[in-house]
């Protein structure tokens, strides 16, 4: 019990770090330019392919430091070329952009590695145990995501608070009309934040991809969640969207392992024999249904507290 | 116009629609089964967005439901032995449509824009990860499969049969939404679509208008998830993907939403090019793709936007001398859809596993491959210069006839504007 | 509360934030009357329109409609009690015709909400009422024109209309002659004239000609609070007024 408290604990921790590696890009850029980049996961998935096409024919880290500067490189030509095209549209034309976007991306990702998923690993340097719990080796390279990712955090809230050019997307951010009047260049900002943005999710996918499956559909699986920390978090708000993901981790760590269900909690009194009986609802287990609650989380939170935990009111 | 001209188009596709399926084998009778369904889909999703101006990206979820409706009356039917006419059938999806689009309408209006989106991303999201644990309502990960009964005479055995009766409730449905919008609720949504705050200011309750369009839309979703449970004698979860949403919204977009008939246009070209293209191509998802950010780009009105502007303006727009540069336009898009295919093509043929197979055959070299009917050297400078020139001599045609084009559309404008001012 | 007194504010406040916008305003408008509100810019004249139109609720105090209270009700419930209001940036349903956007107030005031089972055309009266009122508002020519395309003025004149359209009994104009120049104010301020002639009408505006030509009363809002209410020679030699807000405007004019 103990040890499968310990290591959903330490899973869903790393895996909600990831999370954020993901979503701390696309909390910034909807906070800035009120885009919500529905692409955004695609750039995940861009830097797994690249680091992984970069580890086959040179090597791992090299492929780490590849991977993000070319995904944020392909931020900013999307922001710059497309994105700002439709932004006159309003914001629907926006979404649909970034939507179809997302598509093409899956598309070409499958055209040039194909429809299964590609054998991405981690290099064999890495491959150790970093500790071990309770008989069972913890790998070393879960906990080399969660540095990284805790790193980038560092970085990044010290890149915001403490520059000059922090100061400035911050000012960006709040009053992007005032920057300009102030002779900031905002669109040039608006294209380093984005490209910025994309790099982190494709260092993620690059870190991650080495460890998870690497296929075209991993944009998709994880999009939405990172949709679901953006909003829980509060849309903008670096720290929600940090809280949000921890939180979103360590359930979804949690809740594969539980078998829990209302007739297990109605036996308690007395009745699991009748719920079992009717079936349906009643049987179905947290680990099954443990993909629908981030979603029931975001609808809530939309529904109630658009805000999130941690953003501002709109 | 006159009234000839106005029915003549909608006779036309009639006749095409009643007359044409029986010359057809089953596989292309199928097709305008699922063409007509596409059609409703799109419609029903454009009575929320083009008209309401609620962009959801969800809808998926009424059309799972109204499938999984059907299915368990089909069930009924066939095993529990429920008399009921198996032309009626549909209507289950409509009702189930109904009910749940009333339900979390209710909830998703409470919010607009992207807010709006993404709670209805999130009721689609949450049913496509709790089906397949569900057995009992949605069949888990196999899903639900039944026949359909005979009644009334009729076996509904064979595809042309399903084929009409998918074509009768299409055509009341479609006749239905039409109505709605002479009625005056359809001009309320409208407003809903260009000023929801005003519309408020004018003594309307603006929540309760976004239900009742928000439900009729479901509806109409939920009917035609019914029809398509009721053409495949199945459903399963993969029905609530967002995959699913992601389809109806190219369809609409691409045809058109701010014209009636423009997202049935939409259906009807990308169901049709999907299965003419789909048995040639790999790609041809990636080609819907690119052609959906074309046109968010460049047609944001959609093909049917460009044919009601050309209607609208047609006493305007000088035809003589809009004709040959429509023909050079034409032209180059046809050069640089070649060159782009091509590309598409060759590299889809050089990263394929087959290719990869016939590498390993000589020595991981790279012999010749072939697309097209031809065969091609993939380090030849012939193989890649083809479709360079194609493409450029194309954007070259293009860029030269957008300005002739763009001023002779102005003049058509003005020429629109200058007639409808008042008499000084 | 007299039946003269159709709009009654009492101790209103609101703050957003720590901001006092409208601190304790006491105001009653007559039936029948034209009353004014002026005040320098900031003064919080639109939040008073916010307020009273049910955009958001006061924070404390109330509002009387023919003695109802109404403060904090939603907007469209106010609408119906017999309160209209315009704004002052245009806000019209850009992508319909002009017709299509007063026939919405029309049959708003006819009660037509989810009516499904007709064609809208066979509304005979409802849609020869919105010619009349199109008409009144001197549009007939523009009749099927998308309203995004009309000038701005034009916009203007729809604007009233669509305000008038919902049959009040209280309009509320905020800053009908916005930008506009002197003939098109004249022409706006004609046709305010024309189609108030039964109606009580309370009015936000900046131009002092138009405020002293055509209103029976003006109330003087300064910084949240109302600093004086009275026919326009009253207002036009009251000391503080002068001191606060006229004296600027005299000196300028």
């Amino acid at each position: 019990m103990l040890e499968f408290i310990l290591v959903s604990t330490l899973n869903g921790v790393v895996y909600g770090l990831l999370l954020f590696m993901v979503s701390a890009g696309l909390t910034l850029i909807f906070g800035m330019m009120g885009v919500l980049n529905f692409a955004h996961a695609s750039f995940y998935m861009l830097g797994a392919y690249i680091a992984y096409t970069v580890t086959r024919h040179i090597d791992f880290w090299v492929g780490l430091l590849v991977a993000p500067v070319l995904v944020a490189m392909i931020g900013v030509l999307v922001e710059r070329y497309l994105l700002r095209r439709v932004h006159s549209h309003g914001h629907a034309h926006e979404l649909l952009l970034t939507f179809g976007l997302a598509f093409i991306f899956e598309e070409l990702v499958k055209l040039f590695y194909g429809d299964f998923p590609v054998n991405y690993a981690m290099p064999d340097h890495l491959r150790f145990a970093a500790f071990t719990i309770f008989d069972a080796d913890y790998p070393f390279y879960r906990v080399f995501i969660g540095l990284v990712a805790i790193a980038m955090f560092v970085a990044l809230y010290l890149l915001l608070s403490r520059t000059r050019v922090g100061l400035v997307v911050r000012a960006a951010e709040r009053l992007p009309v005032m920057a300009e009047a102030l002779s900031h260049n905002v669109p040039l900002v608006f294209m380093g934040v984005f490209g910025v943005g994309a790099g982190l999710a494709g260092l993620a996918g690059a870190v991650a991809g080495a460890f998870f499956p690497t296929n075209p559909n991993m944009a998709l699986e994880l999009g939405i969640i990172v949709f679901v920390v953006v909003v829980v978090g509060g849309l903008g708000s670096l720290a929600g969207s940090l809280v949000a993901s921890l939180m979103i981790g360590v359930f979804s760590s949690f809740a594969v392992g539980l078998d829990w269900s209302l007739a297990g909690l109605l036996s308690y009194v007395g009745l699991g024999e009748w719920a079992r009986a009717v079936g349906g609802l009643f049987t179905l287990t947290l680990s099954s249904i443990s993909g629908t609650v981030p979603y029931l989380l975001m609808l809530i939170v939309l529904l109630v507290r658009p805000a999130g935990l941690m953003g501002e009111r709109n | 116009m006159t009234l000839v001209w106005r029915f003549l188009p909608l006779t036309l596709v009639m006749v095409v629609l009643i007359g044409l399926p029986p010359l057809l084998d089953v596989g292309l009778q199928n097709v305008m089964v699922n063409v007509l369904i596409a059609a409703l889909f799109a419609t029903a999703f454009n009575l929320l967005i083009g008209q309401g101006g609620m962009l959801s990206f969800g809808h998926a979820a009424f059309y799972g439901v109204g499938a999984f409706a059907v299915m368990h009356l089909l069930v009924a039917i066939e095993r529990g032995g429920l008399d009921f006419p198996t032309p009626l059938l549909p209507l289950a999806g409509a009702v189930a449509g109904m009910v749940v689009g009333l339900f979390t309408g209710y909830f998703a209006t409470i919010r607009s824009g992207v807010y709006f989106a993404l709670v209805t991303l999130a009721l689609a999201e949450m049913l496509h990860a709790l089906a397949p644990h569900w057995e009992g309502l949605f069949g888990g990960e196999a899903g639900i499969s039944s026949m359909r009964m005979p009644w009334g005479g009729i076996n509904f055995g064979q595809v042309i049969e399903v084929y009409y009766l998918t074509l009768a409730w299409v055509v009341i449905a479609f006749g239905l939404l039409y109505a709605y919008t002479r009625t005056p609720m359809g001009r309320l949504t409208l407003a809903l679509r260009d000023n929801e705050e005003r519309l408020r200011f004018m003594g309307y309750n603006v929540h309760a208008t976004k239900v009742v369009v928000f439900t009729l839309s479901a509806t109409f979703a939920g009917l035609a998830g019914g029809l398509l449970a009721f053409s495949n004698e199945q459903a399963n979860y993969q029905l609530f993907e967002v995959h699913i949403s992601a389809q109806v919204l190219l369809h609409t977009f691409v045809g058109g939403s701010t014209v009636f008939f423009g997202p049935a246009i939409g259906a009807v070209i990308f169901t049709i090019f999907a299965h003419v293209i789909g048995d040639i191509t790999r790609s041809w998802m990636l080609y819907q793709g690119v052609i959906f950010i074309l046109v968010v780009l460049f047609v944001p009105h959609g093909i049917g936007g460009v044919l009601t502007e050309h209607l609208r303006l047609r006493t305007h727009i000088p035809w003589r001398r809009i004709g040959r540069p429509y023909a050079i336009a034409a032209t180059a898009a046809l050069l640089i859809t070649a060159a782009s295919v091509m590309i598409i093509e060759f590299l889809e043929a050089l990263f394929s596993p087959r290719y990869f197979a016939a590498r390993r055959q000589v020595d991981m070299g790279f012999p010749p491959f072939e697309r097209f009917g031809y065969v091609w050297e993939p380090f030849s400078v012939l193989t890649w210069l083809l479709p360079l020139v194609l493409g450029i001599v194309g954007l070259f045609l293009l860029l030269r006839v957008r300005h002739q084009v763009a001023e002779l559309w102005s003049e058509a404008r003005e020429s629109a504007a200058a007639q409808g001012r008042p008499a000084p | 509360m007299s039946s003269e007194t159709v709009l009654e504010l009492r101790g209103l406040e609101k703050s957003f934030g720590a901001a006092r916008i409208i601190r304790g305003v006491d105001l009653s408008v007559r039936r029948g009357e034209r009353h004014a509100v002026i005040g320098p810019n900031g003064a919080g004249k639109s939040t008073l329109f916010n307020l009273v139109s049910g955009l958001f609720a006061p924070n404390a105090g109330s509002i009387l409609l023919d003695g109802r209270e109404i403060a904090g009700r939603s907007a469209h419930r106010i609408n119906r009690m017999g309160l209209s209001r315009s704004f002052q940036i245009t806000n019209i349903y850009h992508r319909m015709t002009v017709f299509e956007n007063l026939r919405i107030g029309t049959m708003a005031r006819h009660g037509i909400r989810f009516s499904l089972l007709r064609p809208v055309s066979s509304l005979t009266r409802i849609n020869s009422e919105t010619d009349a009122l199109l008409e009144r508002i001197r549009l007939t020519g523009r009749r099927d024109v998308p309203a995004g395309e009309l000038t701005y003025s034009e916009q203007r004149a729809l604007e009233i209309g669509m305000t008038l359209a919902t049959g009040p009994e209280v309009i509320l104009l905020d800053e009908p002659t916005a930008g506009m120049s002197k003939d098109e104010t004249a022409y706006v301020i004609d046709l305010i004239r024309e189609v108030t002639v039964d109606k009580t009408l309370l009015v936000v505006e900046h131009d002092m000609s138009v405020v002293f030509g055509l209103c029976d009363r003006i109330s003087v809002l300064v910084y949240g609070d109302l600093l004086a209410t009275g026919t326009p020679d009253e207002i036009r030699n009251n000391a503080a007024v002068q001191e606060a807000y006229l004296g600027e405007e005299a000196a300028s004019s």
